[in-house]
């Protein structure tokens, strides 16, 4: 049973030949002649060629179509390596070396499979890619552009792939860029909000309301950034204005404060106003410094302090006026600016002029004016005294008229004693008259001007006044005349009737005329007391040093042959003179170097070379303080600018001598150890020799032992 | 004279003190470091608590004064008219600034001898936001070349950049102190000049000493409201900053440093002055070699400690005010003489030398 199925083709040969025997069986049986078997069996034949031929034809197909595939794999496979841009791995060798097509077929198949698989995979990281692009470039760029995500097929090779990855990186570091430049807008619109006292969140919600969020989520378009730009242009703009308004207000609060000397404490609230008055626009990063209601608040204050500078103007020009009006007062000059005043004040109230301007014409006006009072003083004393001399004078005058005036009542002789002295003071008044117009007439000469007195001329009231003299000693000639007249009349008479009549009344002395000079005596009334009183600038001052000297002499006196303490004691004394004292003399262990005081000092000198037990002493540190002042000359020739600086250094840096050479060995002050700083100052005032200069400047310890010197 | 005293009650010596006067002393902010200036033109840096000394930089002059910046480096002003900044750890200094002469052309070689010396500084921490000036760390030197200076420490390259600023003063500057925006300045000639260092084109106040002699030596009140003022003439005036009448008011002078022989005083310079950190009180010391510790508020001496060999140069309260430390250091106030040789005593503070002893209210 094996063998028919081991052989299937013998078999069917058998059934053929089988069969045939079995047709010449039928075909004998049947009697068919030999042309009807031919003919049977040639279509026999023929139609088993016919089968066979299609078979072939079928197989021949089938071989085609399966070479067409592997033709059609290879060609896909070789067009996606060409695309992914790699070497095809198959190449048509495999004709001889590999099997039957059917394997070969079979062998290429996977590996399409595979590069399909890539391909796909690739394709998807292109579009992957490209989708980012498109995300990022719509981000940027805006949507105007969208471009749906095609890939090309051909060129799928990595190197595009790679060029899409940069581009894609580019437009990720662009985005980062742009996100960051964004931020920083942010940032700057954020303070220069704050600085403005803006609302942040709406300015930025205004530009896009992405910007708002916290998360990095921003719009970072062109449009978006540009906006951006142009608000905080804009801002700053605003910023710069404002900044400068605010400057403004600072400057003119500044010269507010400076004019009326604010009190800290009020200042000390736009201190950081005016400390940005020089700041520029990057520096002024505070909140709210140039917020509407903060450059409000500064402007209000500007102007409140505008308003009390106009008032407290008005009233320091009223008072300078009336400080002016004083001064003429008292120097009898007549206020020519009075009128100009007034119109200045009218013209503060109504904003015309600028008050300090008028302040400072008013104050140039006073230094003027006591400039030309100080030349005037001393003939306006003058004034003073003559005219009061010519007040005696008419008093006196009134006086001799009164028949009574030797009655005894209550006063009588205190009037008594004020004719005495108003006749001694009217005989001296010609002089007085002579020496004042003679002092004014130079006066007149060197300044080339008219010595007015209350307006009026001096000179001219001098001549009235020699006139009038000279008219009431003519009248005084003709009353003595007639006196005399009269007098002979009574001793005529006297002789005739031998009695004397009490002396009669004289009959022509009119009440002469005052001394007037002009309006100026009527005034003096009230004003001479002021004059009087105007305070010596000087004596006060005087008195004091005058006094402290006096306690430095007592103190000086109690301590006189005291031989150490009184040093010290008189040095005090010094001290409380306010005299300015050098303690050390420059010259290492010379003991001088006080500085005599304008006056007091002389009487101390031979005192203190009077102290017995140190009168060695004392005249050994004469000669020091001569040679020691030698010495400091010498050093300050040195300081002198055109010394060689090697040969000053030399003295100043040496350390172990630092004494000069010259120097005669320290003599210790004193002999005691302890009370160091008070002894060094005893010696006698030297006469003011050269070195005064340098004796004048104090010096610190440090200053003397470097040996500095001020030229 | 010395030898009355133990040295026990003077505080510990200091060993490897300067050889020549000193001229001034510091203590650190930070720590017990102690920065020291001398006339043997030497800056030394004490560890005051270890009693070591860790470092010493040579100067071409005598130093005048110096002060910390931190802890790793500070500055000091030195007699050759350089402003230098030393670096403790590297033992180096770089030179900060000459001082520049303002006069004219043919003074200048006789100027730089003489006239440019940078005498005393402080050094300014400023942190206001608001003020862009002042937001770092300023050095002020004062000079008895009648000038302030101020020095940004930071600007190494160049005079330009490192001069911030030159303020003319009427006499030579003796002393300066600084409390917060506050600069008190003390010259010659009795001077007085308040700045504010946010504006100081010009002072914001001018005063003279109400002392009627030289001033020696000026310091601020640690809480802002005035400065203590020493003269040579035994007196320390206290002043207030606030021009009010009731402020004013309070301001007074009181006399110290004075002895009493046979009914007579005699009187002694104030050479220095420092406030107590912690309780605001202050010590004074002077030529006589005493240190006082005084309550400015209620007028009373709360201490004064036993005398020193020679007189008081400098003083300085350390940061938490537990140690004193006192140069006792010849002042050349008698020109050049025999003296004790100068030593720096650290002594520890009892609070009870310090601390203000509350008003005994009357018994109600």
């Amino acid at each position: 049973m094996s063998q028919p199925q081991s052989d299937p083709l013998l078999q069917a040969e058998t059934t053929c030949g089988s069969l045939l025997y079995e047709l010449q069986i039928i075909w004998d049986e049947v009697g068919e002649n030999e042309t009807e078997r031919d003919r049977m069996l040639f279509e026999l034949e023929q139609e088993c060629l016919e089968v066979y031929r299609r078979k072939v034809d079928h197989a021949n197909r089938n071989r085609a179509q399966l070479r067409q595939a592997i033709a059609d794999c290879e060609a896909e496979l070789a067009a996606i390596c060409s695309a992914m841009g790699e070497r095809p791995v198959h190449t048509r060798q495999s004709d001889q070396n590999a099997g039957s097509l059917k394997e070969e077929h079979a062998r290429i198949l996977p590996q399409l499979e595979e590069m399909r698989k890539r391909k796909s995979e690739r394709r998807n990281q292109f579009i992957e890619v490209h989708e980012q692009i498109q995300v990022i470039s719509m981000e940027i760029y805006g949507p105007r552009e969208y471009i749906p995500a095609v890939v090309d097929e051909i060129d799928l090779s990595l190197r595009k792939l790679e060029d899409l990855h940069k581009q894609l990186q580019a437009l990720q570091i662009e985005k980062s860029s742009r996100l960051k430049k964004v931020q920083e807008h942010l940032y700057t619109l954020n303070s220069l909000c704050s600085v403005l006292g803006l609302d942040f969140k709406q300015i930025i919600n205004e530009i896009h309301p992405s910007l708002g969020e916290s998360e990095g989520s921003n719009s970072v378009s062109n449009d978006t950034i540009q906006r951006l730009v142009v608000a905080i242009q804009e801002l700053r703009e605003v910023k710069l204005q404002r900044m400068q308004k605010l400057q403004d207000l600072a400057t003119s609060m500044l010269e507010l404060w400076n004019l009326m000397d604010t009190p800290i404490e009020e200042q000390q609230m736009f201190q950081n106003v005016t400390c940005n008055i020089a700041a520029s626009e990057h520096e002024i990063t505070e909140t709210n410094t140039l917020s509407v209601d903060f450059i409000k608040c500064v402007e209000a204050e500007v102007s409140r302090l505008e308003e009390l500078k106009s008032s407290k103007m008005k009233e320091l020009v009223l008072k300078k006026r009336t400080e002016l009006e004083e001064i003429c007062r008292k120097t009898h000059l007549v206020p020519e600016i009075d009128s100009a005043v007034e119109y200045a004040v009218e013209a503060i109230e109504s904003g015309t002029v600028d008050p300090a301007c008028v302040l400072e014409q008013i104050e140039v006006q006073i230094a003027q004016v006591k400039e030309e009072a100080l030349s005037r003083k001393e003939i306006l004393e003058k004034v003073e005294k003559w005219l009061g001399a010519c007040d005696e004078e008419s008093w006196l005058e009134e006086y001799n008229r009164d028949d009574n005036r030797y009655n005894a009542g209550r006063g009588a002789h205190l009037t008594l004693k004020r004719a005495e002295k108003a006749r001694a003071l009217v005989n001296k008044i010609p002089a007085m008259v002579d020496a004042l117009t003679s002092k004014t007439l130079a006066w007149e000469k060197e300044k080339g001007i008219q010595f007015t007195y209350d307006g009026i001329c001096l000179l001219s009231m001098l001549e009235e006044y020699n006139i009038l003299r000279e008219k009431k000693e003519q009248e005084r000639r003709k009353q003595r005349d007639l006196k005399k007249l009269q007098g002979q009349m009574i001793a005529e008479q006297e002789a005739l009737y031998g009695s004397k009549p009490s002396p009669s009344k004289p009959q022509s002395v009119k009440k002469g005329p005052r001394m007037s000079t002009g309006g100026a005596a009527s005034r003096r009334v009230s004003l001479g007391g002021a004059m009087i009183q105007t305070p010596k600038p000087d004596s006060k001052a005087n008195s004091r040093v005058a006094r402290k000297t006096d306690k430095a002499h007592q103190v000086e006196q109690n301590y006189l042959d005291d031989g150490v303490s009184c040093l010290s004691s008189a040095r005090r004394g010094l001290d409380i003179a306010g005299v300015p004292v050098k303690k050390y003399s420059f010259g290492a262990g010379s003991t001088r170097d006080i500085e005599p005081p304008p006056l007091a000092r002389q009487p101390f000198s031979p005192i203190t070379s009077k102290v017995s037990s140190n009168t060695n002493m004392a005249n050994s540190k004469d000669e020091l303080n001569i040679q020691s002042e030698k010495l400091q000359k010498t050093i300050s020739l040195n300081n002198m600018p055109f010394s060689t600086p090697s040969k000053t250094a030399a003295i100043v840096v040496d350390d172990e001598n630092r004494t000069p050479k010259a120097m005669p060995i320290p003599v210790p002050s004193t002999p005691s150890t302890v009370s160091v700083p008070m002894k060094m100052v005893m010696t006698p005032a030297p006469a003011f020799g050269g070195g005064e200069l340098v004796r004048d400047i104090e010096y610190s310890f440090e200053e003397r032992r470097l040996g500095f010197v001020l030229q | 004279m010395a030898t009355a005293v133990t040295p026990a009650s003077l505080g510990r010596e200091l060993s490897d003190p300067p050889s020549d006067g000193i001229s001034n002393l510091r203590f650190s902010n930070h720590s017990d470091l102690l920065l020291v200036s001398s006339w043997d033109k030497s800056v030394r840096l004490y560890d005051a608590s270890a009693n070591v000394l860790k470092a010493e930089f040579m100067h071409g002059g005598p130093v005048l004064d110096c002060c910390f910046h931190d802890d790793s480096s500070g500055f000091s002003a030195a007699g050759d008219n350089t402003v230098r900044r030393l670096l403790f750890a590297s033992n180096k200094d770089d030179i900060l600034g000459k001082q520049c002469s303002p006069f004219g052309r043919a003074v200048i070689l006789v100027s730089e001898i003489f006239d440019m010396f940078s005498f005393i500084l402080i050094i300014v921490f400023h942190s206001f936001l608001f003020f862009s000036f002042f937001t770092i760390g300023q050095l002020i030197t004062g000079s008895w070349d009648k000038t302030l200076k101020c020095w940004d420490p930071r600007g190494a390259s160049g005079q330009e950049r490192t001069l911030v600023g030159t303020y003319p003063q009427p006499e030579r500057v003796y002393s300066l102190s600084l409390v917060g925006h506050r600069l008190v300045v003390a010259t010659a000639g009795r001077h007085v000049n308040i700045y504010d260092l946010r504006n100081m084109s010009q002072p914001e106040q001018r005063r003279e000493s109400s002392l009627k002699y030289q001033t020696r030596c000026v310091r601020c009140y640690p809480n802002g409201t005035g400065y203590a003022l020493s003269s040579v003439e035994g007196r320390v005036a206290m002043e207030f900053f606030d021009l009010s009448d009731a402020s004013q008011a309070k301001k007074y002078a009181f006399k110290c440093h004075r002895k009493s022989e046979a009914g007579r005083d005699i009187v002694y310079p104030v050479n220095a002055i420092a406030f107590h950190p912690v309780y605001g009180t202050f010590a004074t010391g002077g030529c006589d070699g005493y240190v006082n510790v005084w309550d400015g508020n209620n007028k009373k001496r709360l201490y004064q400690y036993s005398k020193y060999p020679t007189s008081i140069a400098a003083l300085s309260f350390s940061r938490d005010g537990r140690l004193l430390a006192v140069a006792s250091s010849y002042t050349y106030e008698e020109g050049l003489k025999p003296h004790d040789k100068d030593a720096i005593y650290i002594r520890g503070v009892n609070e009870i030398e310090v601390k203000p002893k509350p008003k005994v209210l009357p018994p109600a």
